[in-house]
């Protein structure tokens, strides 16, 4: 037995929200329960109510092409890593999305649930902080759209009202970006990102956006920056010069901060001579 | 309580379950399944493996009112009509099972693998277990019995295939 909570299955998003208002603050959206059932057997979390979107067909659905993208909250990690036409559009989202968790996991775990969960070491969220997605999200009050990177508010923290539940992640066109995704851990399929990054770079605009996980309270996006291809060197060492100076790791269970602090210029340089260095513009 | 209907093992069933009640709880101790084992509790180790709707998912993970319509399948649904399964006999074959307490999570990983991609390669075959923790033979024979497996299902469908 788990906790001492009601069960909800709604039959409408209008009728989730609703239940959500009333348990003020005491509710919690069930999508996979990968991460909400362990807080909850842990002792970390004790909602009153469990409202499980999981019937709900609007939420189940997802579409993927080149102008844009839709994923559904109760779409499951694998649903898309299995999906050959997402691989190929999202790359980068893709390899972070198979990066977490287990296979029986990712049968059960959403990409929405990744990101409401709001662990600063979610793997997904460098990945959509740089492709600028959006958060689409109901409420009692009605929808609305937030930047997925006004939408961490601190450690297990987001920015929703505790009525609101995310319907949706929305992807904008890729118009020729290429992207990648890096992560250090310890083991594979048993443990959360000692550090995740990902970079988005525009050939056309000559622009990188990064962001990085798991090295401050949210994860972090960091201001474009402007590419200046003439000295890679000098360009890898500013680049990492910014980043370090835009994150403040701790030492927890999985790291020291000065490993973190180690470990990311040598993924930012990793990804640098992905986009950057090496092949050209596709 | 809330009233449930699925499947387990193809055979329909009928509970009244708690919120908080898992999976994982209804199949041991309601049903009498304890096939299926709880090592971690928290998704990790995969003892509790079972197949939802033909895919391998963590039954500690799951609460027993989300199977409501859904078809699940444990280990006892291995072994049909008192003989053993080609997963179970590869495993015995290879010598992959040692204090046997993660082989029923181990075989229902395979099974999903082997629903979806019949002829795995040893790659595939880690990434389907990775998720499933042994403590006792280090792997090897585990993925030399998922390969067995393999070998002996493709060659029964061909022997079909050929008489």
């Amino acid at each position: 037995m788990l906790g001492n909570f009601e069960y909800k299955r709604i039959r409408s998003i209008e009728e989730g929200c609703q239940y959500l208002a009333e348990a003020a603050g005491d509710g919690a959206v069930l999508a996979g329960g990968t991460d909400l059932l362990v807080e909850i057997r842990n002792g970390l979390k004790s909602p009153q109510l469990l409202v499980d979107c999981k019937g709900l067909d609007v939420l189940n659905v997802f579409s993927v092409d080149d102008s844009r993208s839709t994923i559904g909250a109760s779409v499951a990690l694998n649903q898309l890593i299995e999906h050959r036409v997402f691989r190929t559009t999202h790359p980068a989202l893709a390899d972070a999305l198979a990066s977490i968790g287990t296979y029986q996991l990712r049968n059960r775990a959403t990409l929405v649930g990744n990101i409401c969960n709001a662990s600063p070491a979610a793997d997904a969220a460098p990945v959509l902080l740089v492709l600028d997605a959006v958060v689409e999200v109901a409420g009692v009050e009605g929808p609305r759209t937030v930047p997925v990177r006004s939408f961490f508010a601190g450690v297990k923290k987001t920015t929703l009202k505790p009525d609101e539940i995310v319907t949706a992640i929305a992807l904008p066109a890729r118009s020729g970006l290429r992207t990648a995704f890096r992560k250090q851990q310890r083991i594979r399929g048993h443990d959360l990102a000692v550090v995740n990054a990902a970079g988005a770079y525009s050939p056309a605009k000559k622009v990188l956006k990064l962001a990085i996980g798991s090295c401050a309270p949210t994860p972090v996006l960091l201001d474009p920056i402007e590419v200046d291809s003439k000295d890679n060197e000098a360009f890898a060492d500013h680049v990492i010069e910014t980043v370090l100076r835009a994150v403040s790791p701790i030492s927890d269970v999985r790291a020291s901060a000065g490993y973190r602090n180690a470990v990311l210029p040598i993924l930012v340089k990793r990804i640098l001579h992905e986009l950057l260095f090496e092949g050209s513009g596709a | 309580m809330y009233d449930i209907r699925f499947t387990v093992n193809g055979q329909p069933e009928h509970a009244t379950v708690p919120a908080t009640m898992t999976l994982l709880d209804l199949l041991r101790d309601r049903l009498a399944l304890t096939g299926t084992k709880e090592g971690c509790g928290i998704g990790e180790c995969g003892a509790c493996t079972v197949l939802l709707d033909g895919k391998p998912i963590t039954s500690c993970l799951m609460l027993a009112v989300e199977a409501d319509g859904h078809d699940i399948e444990t280990i006892e649904g291995e072994a049909v009509g008192g003989g053993l399964s080609v997963l179970q006999q590869a495993f015995i074959d290879t010598g992959a099972i040692q204090c046997g307490f993660c082989t029923p999570g181990m075989i229902m990983s395979a099974r999903g693998l082997l629903n979806r991609t019949p002829d795995p390669s040893d790659e595939n075959i880690v990434e389907a277990i990775a998720g499933n923790l042994c403590r006792c033979t280090g792997y090897e024979a585990i993925i030399a019995a998922v390969r067995l497996a393999a070998d002996r299902l493709a060659g029964a469908k061909q022997g079909r295939g050929q008489s």
